[in-house]
């Protein structure tokens, strides 16, 4: 976990989003957060997860993230190859319309 | 076969009731019950008498059987009629029995009784199970009417407070089965639409613009039922905004895109090799999506559970609340799984060609149509004889039995 050095928030979060292949951000306790993570286990696919509610600066995060989406859910939010997905219904959709797979790969987190 | 055997026990002085030839399931109890009532008691339901008014026949006969032997001297036409019909329950040894001594006679007599006992008891259990039946009947349709009121009453079409009161169904949900109830009629005729352009041989565009319309139709449930999740999200998670038919194979408030895939590749005409490795693999996306949803969700529970199951530490009110704030959350899980159903149908007609795509709507329309119409069916089964409406009580039900009645026991 990449901890920020008093950086702007989105900054960091850019960062953090950069340094993994599948990076999602969430909360310990939320259950749709849950399902996202389950979903990319399930796929065989190995995410970083940062716990906001874990992260001293983690309120910080949560605002940015909620201002980079434009709605009131900060959490689970998916980034893959350092681009912003979205949301689990993005998430969903993309899963559903096939593109996530070849993101996965172009990516480097799924091999056939 | 049992007729006028009781009619031998009926006999008592004053009664009223001696001119009702039950002749036969009216049997022993009916007719001496419906005495005892004449006599003391005012009337009380079927399942009542048939298990109280049995111990009170078993007395009645004791008192009866002095009685009977002198009105049988008095009344010979009568007793001669008993005796010619009750030969399939007595046996040949005990008549001649009856000729003999008095203390052998009440042998005979006794075994007639308990045999006929036994048989009193058996109808009245029947007549119960029967009764039962038509209880639960009656109370699967005054739930019906129940509902049916609680949309009148919403329409504004009756006075009355609407929403939690009869049958606790609140108006969140009584506007989401109205507005799904239209939706179902313009899915008809969607469906004939799409029917009618299949078979006439519409070109591919025209076609195309039937399935994308159909398609938006298909938006507009998911507008709706994201709005019902506002309002009501157990009758949404519940089904009861569906048929029962389809409630039973629910899947987080509706179909279960996997399955509904397994039915359309049975369904369509032979496939391309890439058309049925993009089916094959929609399938297996949205088993993976589901899958993940699940466990979120279950995950959800297993927290409310913690919760609601909470020791002593928690005080009551902020158990509550935090209650209702993870059970909040159950909103979103309904609306991801709609999302999941909606891209699902939206992915279809990428994958195939444009009539392909309109046969996989036919075809789902009309799955869930005879699930609708099995629902019906079922509701509305026969279940048994007896419930028929003609036998609402004790009286008419021996008047009726004049007629050869074994076939109503027959099947039991």
């Amino acid at each position: 976990m990449g901890m920020g050095m008093g950086s702007d928030p989105m900054e960091r979060l850019v960062k953090l989003a950069s340094e993994s292949a599948v990076v999602i951000f969430s909360v310990s306790s939320c259950c749709m957060c849950h399902a996202v993570k389950r979903l990319f286990c399930g796929m065989g696919v190995n995410p970083a997860v940062y716990e906001l509610d874990q992260d001293p600066r983690g309120k910080e995060l949560e605002r940015a993230l909620m201002r980079l989406l434009g709605n009131s859910q900060a959490v689970p939010v998916v980034f893959i190859g350092g681009k912003l997905i979205g949301s689990m219904d993005r998430v969903m959709a993309s899963h559903i319309n096939g593109t996530l797979v070849p993101l996965l790969k172009e990516a480097g987190a799924l091999w056939l | 076969m049992f007729p006028s055997w009781p009619m031998r026990y009926r006999q008592t002085p004053g009664s009223s009731k001696s001119g009702g030839e039950s002749t036969d399931s009216g049997s022993a109890l009916n007719t001496i019950s419906s005495k005892t009532e004449n006599q003391f008691e005012p009337d009380s339901p079927i399942s009542k008498k048939a298990s109280s008014s049995y111990h009170q026949a078993f007395d009645q006969q004791n008192l009866q059987q002095q009685q009977q032997q002198q009105e049988m001297a008095s009344d010979p036409s009568r007793t001669g009629t008993s005796l010619n019909q009750s030969a399939p329950i007595v046996k040949p040894l005990q008549e001649k029995k009856r000729a003999s001594t008095s203390e052998k006679q009440l042998d005979a007599k006794t075994l007639r009784r308990l045999a006929q006992n036994r048989e009193a008891a058996k109808k009245s259990r029947l007549r119960k199970k029967a009764y039962v039946q038509q209880l639960e009947s009656s109370r699967i349709k005054l739930t019906q009417l129940e509902q049916e009121l609680q949309r009148a009453r919403s329409q504004g079409l009756l006075l009355g407070s609407s929403g939690g009161g009869v049958g606790n169904i609140s108006s969140g949900a009584v506007i989401c089965d109205m507005e799904y109830a239209r939706w179902l009629e313009d899915d008809e005729r969607h469906m004939s639409e799409l029917r009618t352009g299949l078979h006439s041989n519409l070109s591919d565009t025209d076609l195309r613009l039937m399935v994308n319309t159909y398609l938006s139709h298909y938006d507009e449930i998911f507008r709706l039922k994201g709005m019902a999740a506002k309002f009501d999200v157990f009758h949404l998670l519940t089904g009861m905004w569906t048929s029962p038919a389809e409630r039973c194979f629910l899947w987080m408030g509706g179909f279960r895109p996997s399955e509904l895939i397994k039915i359309l590749i049975s369904q369509l005409d032979p496939l391309t090799e890439q058309q049925l490795m993009g089916i094959c693999s929609l399938q297996h996306s949205s088993q993976q999506a589901e899958e993940a949803l699940s466990q979120g969700l279950e995950q959800l529970q297993q927290s409310l559970i913690d919760t609601v199951a909470g020791g002593p530490a928690i005080d009551g009110m902020q158990q509550m609340a935090i209650a209702l704030s993870k059970l909040a959350n159950l909103e979103g899980f309904v609306r991801q799984a709609d999302n999941l159903r909606q891209q699902t149908l939206h992915q279809l007609p990428r994958i195939l060609t444009v009539r392909q795509a309109a046969r996989c709507f036919l075809v789902i329309g009309e799955y869930y149509g005879r699930l609708r119409a099995l629902s019906s069916l079922w509701a509305s089964r026969p279940r048994g004889r007896l419930m028929s409406d003609e036998q609402p009580c004790q009286t008419t039900t021996e008047l009726q039995m004049v007629q050869p009645s074994q076939s109503h026991f027959a099947h039991f």
